[in-house]
């Protein structure tokens, strides 16, 4: 009924269908910022955690509020009024920490255990964010509980309760800082742990966080690269006028003397630029650019990695690289994405004798908002992956529903196309961050 | 005199407290203006402000942002060139709802108010 019954067939779609929704995604929606800024999640976000295009001005504004001029005497006064100390420490005047937590329930007809109908109280992240006096933005994930695989268990405690799968060790997802416009130039100097700028939009800016776009997300062979996965490295990034934005950096791979390197370069025509200012409409006469914007973005990277030996060197080493382009259009309520990424790989699987394999992957996704503000949102995926074992394809239409701007439900159906049959997983999820 | 003294003291007793050129009425979330002394079309101008901005926010935003001169949560200055870039960026929101021509209106009357503001 729902797959055909070839066995093989049956394990890796369902590790294609399920293995996404086993992690959980990391979120930039967060009530730090709300808090601090005194504003609804709204002003940044559709439905939480996607951006709109003021939120998108926020975050490559090192998490200052856009176009806050030095020179707004009102608000330096009302900040410093009884906050002195705030002023003179640098230090926030909250603590500016988020929880984001999520639950869900997949369904499954071919469930390898039998268990269509899985509910999981899936994972709780905290975060933190914001700045020390708008010279440095901060940023922290930490993954303080997902839902790892079913084990069996003695123990009566509920954690340990064989009814109960036990959870992932906890980890840093992302810690870094961002020195604002170092020296008085439009560099921005990132460091730390952080995704890379590659794609336009980083892997928490979606409606459907998971599972994530496979054309940044997928991997290939044994190499545990992606381009969404966060890295330890150094990023210098720019805002070329108010419409162009370029980034570059370095990543620090363990167990080898090279470090890997990447590019990303964005430019944005028509709509609410990159610092967050509206474009010049005109209130008398009508334009096609009155509701328009395009956004346009490529990015490459380069790097090596392999498999590590008992010191920890890596051996049998693998170069790669990705190469992709972008599109991000937006007219009133249509909201359209387009992300391609071509890879190669020498040596994925790590072996004595190298086989290069040579990986493409598409996603397309489109999205109307309705509600004001936007609080429902259809929307269909189409993803097409190739990564050396034949073409994948993902169709998932879904529907996202926030009834609090802190609060999301979403409901998706996915249909898997591979070599060896099809797949469908249907999939709902609550999310709610505070 | 008495008659003066006491017109006077009426006068101070019904005006608002909050800004000399605006007459508020409420406070918080309620808060709201009385346009009875509104040019005819000021007052068509408030009924499309009353009616559409409240969707997503109060109305206390848009006041207290004319009666102190600086957006309250930006902090930016709200002078002219605020009101027309706040109603684009009002515009340009998915399903705002909004047209151009109340967009407009709108912009006109946060003007007309900062003017009066400033009396």
């Amino acid at each position: 009924m729902f797959l055909k019954k070839h066995t093989a067939a049956v394990m890796f779609l369902l590790g294609i269908s399920s293995a996404p929704l086993l992690t959980p995604g990391t979120a930039n929606a967060i009530p730090a910022f709300s808090r601090q800024h005194k504003t609804e999640c709204s002003t940044c976000h559709t439905i939480y955690p996607e951006l709109n295009e003021f939120g998108d001005a926020f975050l490559k504004n090192g998490y200052v509020y856009p176009h806050k001029k030095e020179g707004a005497k009102a608000a330096t006064q009302a900040e410093s009024a009884g906050n002195e100390w705030s002023v003179i420490s640098g230090l926030p005047q909250q603590i500016p920490i988020s929880l984001t937590a999520s639950a869900d329930l997949a369904y499954d007809e071919d469930a390898v255990d039998g268990n269509k109908v899985d509910l999981s109280t899936r994972s709780i992240t905290l975060q933190a964010g914001g700045s020390f006096r708008d010279l440095a933005g901060f940023f922290a994930t930490y993954n303080l509980y997902s839902q790892g695989m079913q084990r069996a268990s003695s123990l009566p405690t509920p954690a340990n309760n064989s009814n109960v799968p036990s959870g992932n060790s906890p980890d840093l997802d992302e810690l870094f800082l961002v020195w604002r416009q170092a020296l008085g130039t439009p560099v921005n100097v990132k460091l730390g742990r952080f995704e890379p700028k590659l794609s336009l939009w980083k892997k928490s800016n979606r409606i459907l966080p998971v599972p994530s776009y496979a054309s940044t997300t997928y991997r290939v062979g044994l190499s545990p690269f992606s381009s969404d996965a966060t890295e330890d490295g150094v990023e210098l990034n720019a805002l070329l006028g108010n419409r162009l934005f370029v980034a570059g950096g370095v990543v620090d791979r363990n167990g080898q003397d090279r470090k890997d390197g990447y590019g990303h370069i964005s430019l944005k025509i028509g709509g609410t630029d990159f610092k967050g200012q509206e474009p010049e409409v005109d209130l008398e006469k009508d334009s096609l650019w009155d509701f328009l914007s395009v956004t346009l973005g490529g990015f490459g990277y380069w790097g090596q990695n392999g498999e590590f030996d008992a010191n920890g060197v890596a051996q049998n080493l693998n170069s790669f690289r990705r190469i992709g382009a972008e599109a991000d259009i937006l007219y009133k309520r249509l909201h359209l994405k387009g992300s391609g990424s071509f890879g190669h790989d020498s040596n994925p699987d790590f072996g004595v004798f190298k086989t290069a394999v040579d990986s493409k992957a598409y996603t397309l996704e489109g999205e109307y908002y309705l509600g004001a503000p936007v609080n429902l949102v259809p929307l269909f995926r189409y993803e097409y992956l190739n990564a050396g074992d034949g073409a994948i394809k993902r169709l998932t239409p879904a529907i996202a529903y926030s009834p609090l701007q802190n609060l999301r439900l979403s409901v998706e159906y996915t249909h898997s196309i591979a070599p060896e049959g099809t797949g469908n997983i249907a999939f709902a999820s609550i999310a709610f961050s505070l | 005199m008495k008659k003066l003294v006491v017109t006077m003291l009426l006068v101070a007793a019904t005006a608002t407290t909050a800004h000399a050129g605006l007459k508020v009425i409420g406070k918080g979330d309620a808060m709201r203006l009385d346009p009875s002394a509104f040019p005819p079309n000021m007052k068509a101008n408030y009924e499309i402000m009353r009616v559409k901005c409240v969707k997503c926010h109060t109305l206390e935003r848009t006041i207290v942002a004319i009666q102190t001169g600086v957006a309250p949560i930006s902090g930016q200055p709200f002078d002219r060139n605020a009101t027309k870039a706040y109603g684009i960026k009002m515009l340009r929101k998915p399903d705002s709802n909004m047209n151009k021509a109340e967009v407009k209106a709108s912009v006109d009357l946060m003007n007309y108010l900062l003017s009066e503001a400033e009396k």
